[in-house]
């Protein structure tokens, strides 16, 4: 299973709160890890460890120069630092969680930042560091921000990432469509969706490989949560027209069934063999097809993401255990990785984009040297600048997304209406978050 | 005469068929997954119809595997661990089961209820509070921890209970009049009835143990004592995967239980036989 969003493996939700209850009546005598007291105001010095989540295979260089250049700056500090593998990260986080094991200076997405703050098991970086926000793009400090959580900030945002439109030209000629015409706007989009599919619908091609996600009602323009982060809204009109919309294209079969259960992968998979002419992509998915898929790789063209409101992104960011014993060396080795020379250099590794206030005006990011990387690159980084991290923290990446996407598929199915769906989710949803 | 041969054939043409499929349905993805790791990056891996015959072959894959995981350390380690639980397995399953089938014991069948009972209980359930309990031991981040849990697996002991229940009374009995103790009884008379059944504990107890991912994966931490599994899982790509590197990760996995298999099959095979009723 690729994972191409890093946050859908965040989906500790549910599994770590479990988790964690279990701690009190857990087996006695636990080590020594958990029993040292916060002493924020300490000096930068000792030892700590820093966990990033598979991050090893391709950037081992980076991140041992990374906390080389740290142990220099602050003498008498050791950083050891630990790689964990690309599966079953929310279950080792859980369970370190549980037993009182987390390290110090943790990589994570905001949902589960959320779920072990909410457990009291991470530093609010904000309580005495207020000047620590300015140093962040807006919306990445609110990202981790979390207003149901005594509306503290529970980590330091790292990398961020969005991307454009990937479209498949040669469908566009093949399905009687101009492709120097590639849709703009939701309009030209669902429009453009039922063209393709009354000319090639019957070859197993269409526009759409996937129901619509959280992300797309708040690109959308339904209004996710309330003010307070409690209670989750989209079941608004906005909301409502937007499965509307589904519902029509796959009325007029611009929907495959398959597509009904599509998860992010399968909708790659199905535009990497050439079914789908549009696909929501981020800023490495065209070296992806140019390795797998060379072929589609040829006909590919790159729009704009399209959104009614901003565009999505998605961010990763560093927590710092609430029990570490050198906060002190925990917070300043979190600050230092996510500061602008450094967030500068492992964008420029890994195809991402910085959180850092100012990095976006680089010249990196901002001078278009004529390839196709180079196009993709300047596009998205102009487009993170009005980005919003859409994905509410507070919705589980495992039963809400499941359940959301259950629902849609059955209003497409005809077994209830629109509204009905989006309200049964919302309800679900602000049930399962008012019993944490 | 021909009417015969005509049934015959039509009837092998039918399990011929069978078999046919049931070598498409369990050879297939592993074809696949060879294919793929043979693939060169040439190769368009979502062509359609989808390509058996890679068009770029190439083994580049393989020594791609070889630089970026220390797969030696890691098969070193997972053979660690599968000799620690084979042997426990060995061992316990067969003295507990023993115990289960032959000798007369207060609360015997409380005993094998509480076997039967501990296979229903799925291990995500409790690898929570089983990992707290490794940590309190101090076991964390070696194999041991990841070994112990595994170390007598209440299937094996239902397995061997079964195999020593067969055994007819009369030749214990006969050993009794001999003047056998009960060790003797355990090693000389009933252990060499069921060496089969041994070797079938043996390759379950392995093949689990090699197999397994999730309660490594929470026991270790640092890279140096991953198992072959854990340390394999380095091979998906931070953001997106090379499906060759992981197909090649994956061939390179399997080899050593074919090997462990083909060592074993001759036992296993007598062990399939003797295993269940027996006279």
């Amino acid at each position: 299973m690729s994972r191409t969003f890093r946050w859908t493996t965040a989906g500790v939700a549910a599994s770590a709160a479990l988790s964690l209850t279990l701690t009190g009546c857990g087996v006695g005598g636990g080590g020594s890890d958990d029993s040292g007291a916060a002493d924020t105001g300490g000096k930068v010095a000792g030892k700590i460890t820093f966990q990033t989540w598979n991050l090893k295979g391709g950037y081992k260089q980076y991140f041992e120069g990374l906390v080389d250049a740290f142990e220099k700056k602050h003498p008498g500090t050791t950083v050891k630092w630990v790689d964990q593998p690309a599966e079953g990260y929310q279950d080792k986080l859980s369970a370190d969680a549980a037993a009182g094991n987390l390290p110090d200076v943790v990589d994570m997405g905001p949902e589960a930042a959320r779920t072990l703050a909410d457990a009291g098991t991470l530093l609010n970086v904000a309580e005495d560091d207020p000047e620590a926000e300015k140093d962040y793009l807006p919306a990445a400090w609110k990202a981790m921000t979390f207003k149901d959580v005594k509306g503290g900030t529970y980590g330091y945002p790292w990398y961020l990432n969005t991307g454009p439109s990937f479209f498949n030209t040669a469908l566009f000629k093949k399905c009687g469509l101009d492709p120097k015409n590639l849709p703009k706007t939701y309009d030209e989009l669902f429009d453009q969706a039922a063209v393709m599919s009354k000319n090639c619908g019957s070859k197993g091609i269409s526009m759409i490989g996937r129901l619509p996600t959280i992300e797309t009602f708040g690109m959308y323009g339904a209004k996710l949560m309330n003010k307070d982060g409690t209670k989750f809204t989209f079941n608004d009109a906005k909301g409502v027209e937007l499965v509307e919309r589904y519902q029509k294209l796959y009325k007029g079969s611009g929907f495959t069934e398959e597509s009904l259960n599509a998860l992010q992968t399968g909708e790659a998979d199905s535009f990497k063999s050439g079914e789908l002419g549009w696909l929501p992509g981020s800023s490495y998915t065209l070296s992806d097809l140019k390795k797998t898929a060379p072929k589609v790789a040829e006909s590919v063209a790159m729009g704009p993401l399209i959104a009614n409101t901003a565009p999505n992104m998605y961010l990763e960011s560093l927590v710092v255990n609430a029990k570490s014993k050198n906060t002190a060396t925990a917070k300043a080795f979190a600050k230092f990785v996510t500061d602008p020379a450094n967030q500068m250099a492992f964008a420029k590794k890994a195809s991402v984009f910085p959180s850092s206030t100012g990095s976006l005006e680089d010249p990196y990011f901002t001078k278009d040297d004529a390839t196709d990387e180079g196009h993709l690159r300047v596009e998205a980084a102009h487009q993170v600048g009005t980005s919003v991290v859409w994905w509410p923290p507070a919705f589980s990446g495992t039963s809400d997304v499941d359940n959301l996407r259950e629902q849609i598929a059955k209003a497409l199915l005809g077994k209830t209406t629109a509204q009905q769906a989006l309200d049964d989710a919302v309800k679900y949803a602000n049930d399962r978050l008012a019993k944490q | 005469m021909s009417r015969q041969r005509k049934r015959i054939t039509t009837g092998s043409a039918a399990r011929y068929a069978a078999l046919v499929l049931m070598f498409i349905l369990l050879a297939g993805p592993l074809l696949w997954q060879l294919s793929l790791s043979l693939k060169g990056q040439g190769d368009d891996l979502y062509a359609q119809p989808p390509q058996l015959v890679p068009s770029h072959p190439t083994l580049s894959n393989f020594t791609g595997v070889l630089d970026r995981v220390p797969v030696l350390r890691f098969v070193l380690n997972s053979a660690v661990v599968a000799l620690l639980v084979v042997g426990g397995n060995v061992l316990f399953a067969t003295s507990a089961g023993f115990a289960l089938a032959r000798l007369r014991f207060r609360f015997r069948g409380v005993a094998t209820a509480i076997f039967v009972a501990a296979l229903l209980v799925p291990a995500e359930a409790v690898i929570i509070a089983q990992f707290l309990l490794i940590r309190s031991a101090g076991l964390t981040d070696s194999l041991l921890g990841v070994a112990l849990p595994a170390f007598v697996a209440p299937l094996n002991v239902l397995l061997m209970r079964n195999a020593f229940a067969g055994i007819p009374d009369e030749l214990e009995e006969a050993a009794v009049l001999d003047g056998a103790g009960i060790w003797q009884r355990f090693l000389r008379i009933c252990v060499p009835q069921v060496k089969g059944v041994m070797a079938v504990v043996a390759i379950f107890a392995f093949v689990a143990a090699w197999n397994d991912f999730l309660w490594p994966l929470i026991v270790l931490s640092d890279e140096q004592n991953y198992t072959l599994t854990v340390g394999l899982n380095m091979l998906k790509g931070t953001f997106y995967d090379d499906p060759r590197l992981i197909a090649a990760g994956t061939i390179v996995a399997l080899v050593p239980i074919i090997v462990f298999f083909a060592a074993l099959q001759r036992f296993f095979m007598r062990g399939l036989e003797q295993g269940g009723i027996k006279g």
